[in-house]
């Protein structure tokens, strides 16, 4: 080097503050670098978190160009030009803060008076629930944000009725077999990337962690796994029955954790509901004394429990819940489900039986808290892919029953349930419901709304008891509000780090013209998106660098709270998300009600002398400052030290946090929610309630077919969706470094399509084809390859943009989810999950339609790569 | 004395990226340039398929070609063994470009440094404080970090790496990291048939 200065930039005069990342909605812990002259020029991992253990994943290494984004917004702006649409000039105008808010507060309060309904929020903070749940502040429940159904939708109430978690992750300290179903735990997305994959590589390499990935598309798992089992989409649950079919038919189950554990032992009646007394304690059949006996008899052993058979108690035919499920299993024998999901009946066998040896059943381990504990070292992985699907909470539930039928729920090595916070240190997520059960806890973000008719949510959330938002469900209301009952419609739109433009599946045009619809839309963002190409005002947010926060976000083996402080004051006129949101509920006249809000919402009413009183506003710092407090009384100063309080997860909470209470493995809440649910249709006479998918909440799986399979001949191949761990969780492929390696990734490139399949189809590798499902289309240019299922088009979530003011954001020939459905024939009844798959025919082109001519593409960047010379070209 | 290099364990890369990203950061590296990549290889017949995340860096040869070559004596060897370039000597005649059979040279163009990493010609302040290392018409490749590796740090992508993909050390302690990885998993040397006896090690 020809200076004695340093050149590289960790080395650089400065300092080292520690934070927290928020590339994605998880928290990993960071420690910047910002040089003596102000310029952040180094993000790293913080090695003291045993969370990600110094590790970033490659959007929490590319942080400093969204804080850097020349497209930043840097003042608030009002919008000049009347046309709304993709990529049209908003002609912004810069005007100040007491403007904007005077325009955004006079305009929010015009629907406010006269109907809150009329507002339509759409708050995607995850790091921030307290600006999520603003909308509860003016009595509001709709819901238009991205998240909720294209994430997991039906995955997170059945965890709450499960482990009465938010989320679950296999144990990579124990696991021996891995087997991952549509999902990126531990190789490319989900819970803390690079935290989980930092974990679950040192199982593979560290113990041999055996993987095995069942899945259409050979993802980043399916890669190091040792064994790639390609699956028709939208069949996972017939897998997983057709596991669970070996499983028992074969005798392979932990049957003394069945039997103590959980309600499997539970006499259930025709009615789908228990067998009980007058005093609504349930029925066992003690096999050894040949007779019922009530739950809590006790002259009844737990061994003694029956399991299989079936009796007659009080006069009512009934069987053990396993026996139902068991009865049901009889049609799911993998040679029955091989038809549906193409996988051999052979290959399940031997998979079945390798995850029963491997979970060790009957083996124990000794923790060092001094409890010994089953040792189930096997556990079945499954997320978003897998999941989202139109009978989403039977698939879920099929999923966790493969696990629970080999003992490892809450086991070492098993199946665990990650809190997404757990407020307090001391607090344990477990509580005990009925007879010796645990209580299930479907609503982990919260309660939904009562049911109402007509209904008083736009997105018709009242009528999804145990279910998450489906913001899809809003273009029900909006197409058909007759129908639906709509009795107003929503004129303002508050939107706050949400891109539903881009997220939301179902027809881009209506949804366009919905939000052209809009009295006014306000957005509180950090960079131009296909969203704020709609706003009538963008209220500029500080970015992550910039502020304070205190979070805890479902980290898969750790506790505690991740911390985010300023590393240099806002480059620009912006301000927080929290003194924008307070500023408005001061002017709107709900400040004491936000405030009540937060209390409930972040916890603080657990510790009073937290709480935030009425009438005062609070900085991003106050509320930060609070989280911390709450964990472990720790003042903001040490956080701004230590940057994070996060320790492994205790072990009591951690391993069988539920230890006294019975498991759910039969949801009787599932059938009781539906009769209830449909006693409140027919009393309010709900028009549709004939075609309600009542059939949907079930107490255990059915292998029901799903209306994907059931599309007209013509749509001869499926079509998925996928992100890798660089596109994981939001926005990134307007940052110069992700799209430098994501268009350099083969799988990034082009529709993926199997080859033999497309020489089938008379197709080639580079063709540029015309993808219609019944419901959408889009143009792209395939990609053959030998990884993908051969029925299925995997289009890369890199290859679903539409054009927008954000120039850095590269179009592509249309969006995947203009090929979903949103309507409600294929939509989970019990959850309001969506199905996320579709049906696609292709045809050839000669050339690209004349929109996509312009060399603008995400195809010419690809192009321009490929052509490069020199360095950076695809080798 | 000692003999610095790096392991790629193969089994462990998840071909995720994030060392380029923070190679990228660390070292300000201009727009289209890469000091290291991830490669992505697919092989096999549906459904017997696989694919393999390949990483690849400057291998910092005992036997360097583009130190051989180097007219100027830009390109010359660290003590303890980092391949370095001395951009005040490079008079850009790109002859290492040529030799490095391994494709790890970049000759910089002016337009990388003026166009910027957003493309519009304005440069931000990441790289306005980062720049100044680079001059135009020079070679440029990995250094291992050569300052954090002075400073007793890991290079950047070594340090991020969440799989632990990335070993690095002197290849001259047995006792070393990356010394027990080779001798444990059998590392490999590419393209060992070229002679430049590479100090970056595959394992599978």
């Amino acid at each position: 080097m020809s200076n004695q200065e340093p050149t590289q930039n960790s080395l650089k005069p400065g300092k080292w503050i520690n934070s927290t990342c928020k590339m994605c909605l998880h928290s990993c812990s960071t420690r910047v670098h910002v040089t003596d002259d102000g310029v952040i020029n180094k993000i790293e991992g913080n090695p003291t978190n045993p969370s990600n253990a110094g590790k970033l994943c490659p959007k929490g290494n590319a942080g400093i160009l969204r804080h850097y984004d020349p497209q930043r917004f840097k003042q608030p702006m009002r919008r000049t030009n009347p046309e709304k649409g993709p990529g049209i000039d908003p002609k912004w105008v810069p005007i100040s803060w007491e403007e904007a808010f005077d325009i955004t507060v006079r305009e929010i309060k015009k629907s406010l008076d006269e109907d809150p309904r009329k507002i339509l929020p759409s708050l995607e903070d995850f790091q921030k629930m307290h600006i999520w749940f603003w909308p509860l502040a003016i009595g509001n429940h709709n819901f238009y944000q991205s998240g909720g159904t294209m994430c997991g939708g039906a995955y997170h109430p059945l965890n709450g009725y499960i482990h009465s978690a938010f989320g679950a992750v296999n144990d990579a300290k124990y696991c021996n077999f891995w087997l991952s179903n549509g999902a990126g735990d531990g190789f490319s997305s989900h819970l803390h990337a690079a935290a989980q994959s930092h974990w679950v590589a040192k199982a593979r390499i560290e113990r041999g962690m055996k993987v095995v990935a069942v899945e259409p598309r050979m993802s980043i798992a399916a890669a190091k796994a040792e064994e790639w089992v390609p699956i028709r989409p939208a069949t996972d649950r017939h897998f997983a029955m057709s596991m669970s079919h070996v499983l028992v038919y074969e005798k392979l189950c932990d049957y003394e954790f069945l039997r103590k554990d959980t309600n499997a032992p539970y006499l259930v009646g025709p009615d789908q509901f228990f067998v009980r007394d007058e005093n609504r304690q349930i029925y066992v059949w003690d096999r050894k004394d040949n007779r019922a006996k009530l739950w809590n008899d006790p002259t009844l052993k737990s061994e003694n429990m029956a399991l299989e058979g079936e009796y007659v108690v009080n006069g009512v035919k009934c069987r053990p819940a396993f026996q139902v499920y068991k009865d049901i299993l009889k049609d799911a024998s993998p040679e029955a489900m091989e038809q549906l999901t193409t996988i051999p009946a052979a290959t399940v066998r031997r998979i079945a039986r390798e995850f029963a040896k491997e979970a060790r059943i009957g083996e124990t381990i000794t923790l060092p808290d001094g409890r010994t504990v089953p040792f189930r070292p096997a556990a079945y992985n499954y997320y978003r892919g897998a999941q989202g699907h139109k009978s989403g909470m039977m698939t879920n539930h099929a999923f966790q029953l493969t696990n629970m039928l080999i003992g490892n729920i809450d086991h070492p090595g098993g199946r665990c349930g990650v809190t997404i916070t757990d407020g307090c240190v001391d607090n344990n997520h477990c509580l005990p419901g009925e007879c010796g059960q645990m209580l299930g806890a479907p609503h982990q973000l919260g309660h939904m709304p009562p049911f109402s008719w007509p209904p008083n949510e736009y997105h018709l959330a009242g009528f999804f008891p145990v279910g998450v938002n489906g913001p899809h469900l809003n273009m029900l209301s909006y197409l058909e509000p007759e129908k639906y009952g709509s009795t107003f419609k929503p004129d303002v739109l508050v939107n706050c780090h949400s891109n539903p433009v881009w997220s939301i599946q179902g027809p881009r045009d209506k949804w366009l013209q919905f939000l052209r619809e809009m009295r006014f839309i306000v957005c509180v963002d950090v960079i131009p998106t296909e969203m704020t190409d709609f706003a009538d005002v963008v209220l500029p947010s500080s970015d992550y660098l910039e502020t304070y926060n205190s979070v805890m976000i479902e980290p898969p083996y750790t506790e505690g709270i991740c911390f985010r402080q300023p590393i240099t004051p806002p480059l620009y006129d912006t301000k927080s998300e929290e003194e924008i949101f307070f500023e408005i509920s001061e002017r709107l006249g709900v400040l004491d009600q936000y405030n009540e809000v937060i209390n409930l919402i972040l916890g603080f009413n657990q510790k009073p002398h937290l709480m935030l009183e009425p009438g005062k506003k609070y900085s991003d710092r106050d509320i930060a400052e609070r989280v911390g407090l709450l964990w472990n009384d720790k003042p903001i100063e040490w956080y701004m030290e230590h940057g994070h309080s996060s320790t492994e997860r205790r072990l009591d909470k951690w391993y069988r946090p539920w230890d006294g209470m019975r498991l759910l493995f039969y949801i009787e809440d599932l059938p009781f929610q539906r009769e209830q649910l449909r006693r409140q249709f027919e009393e309010a006479k709900v028009p549709f309630r004939h075609e309600w998918p009542f059939d949907d909440y079930q107490p255990l799986p059915t292998n029901v077919i799903d209306p994907i399979h059931k599309e007209a001949k013509e749509y001869n191949l499926y079509a998925i969706t996928f992100k890798d761990i660089q596109l994981n969780f939001g926005e990134s492929l307007s940052i110069p470094w992700i799209k430098d390696i994501t268009y350099r990734d083969p799988v990034h490139t082009g529709l993926l399509l199997n080859r033999a399949t497309a020489k089938k189809l008379g197709l080639t590798d580079g063709d540029i084809v015309l993808v219609e499902s019944p419901y959408g289309r889009l143009y792209g240019r395939l990609a053959t390859t030998e990884a993908m299922h051969h029925e299925t088009l995997g289009v890369s979530n890199a290859l679903s943009r539409t054009k927008s003011e954000n120039r850095s954001a590269l179009m592509a020939g249309g969006h995947y989810n203009d090929l979903l459905p949103y309507d409600m024939r294929n939509t989970d009844g019990a959850t309001g999950q969506p199905e996320t798959s579709c049906r696609v025919k292709l045809t050839k082109l000669d050339d690209w339609p004349d929109f996509l001519k312009g060399g603008s593409t995400v195809y010419d960047y690809i192009d321009s790569i490929k052509n490069a010379k020199g360095k950076g070209g695809l080798q | 004395m000692s003999k610095l290099g790096m392991v790629f364990d193969l089994k462990a890369c998840i071909g995720c990226n994030a060392c380029v990203v923070a190679c990228k950061q660390e070292n300000s590296v201009p727009d289209g340039i890469f000091f290291t990549r991830t490669l992505s290889y697919e092989y096999g017949e549906y459904p017997n398929v696989k694919r393999v995340y390949i990483p690849t860096i400057c291998n910092h040869c005992e036997d360097a070609p583009c130190e051989k070559v180097c007219p100027s004596g830009a390109t010359y060897t660290r003590a303890d063994g980092i391949v370095m370039v001395d951009r005040d000597k490079c008079i850009g005649c790109s002859s290492c470009a040529v030799a490095c059979p391994y494709d790890m040279r970049t000759m910089l163009d002016k337009s990388a440094l003026e166009k910027g990493l957003f493309g519009t010609g304005e440069l931000t302040p990441f790289e306005k404080q980062g720049y100044g290392r680079y001059t135009p018409g020079t070679s440029l490749k990995c250094d291992f970090c050569s300052q954090r590796v002075d400073a007793g740090l890991k290079p950047a992508c070594v340090a991020t790496c969440p799989t632990n993909a990335r070993v690095f050390g002197d290849l001259d302690d047995p006792n070393s990291e990356p010394s027990v990885l080779i001798r444990k998993r059998g590392g490999r040397q590419p393209l060992p048939e070229k002679n430049t006896k590479p100090k970056v090690y595959y394992v599978e």
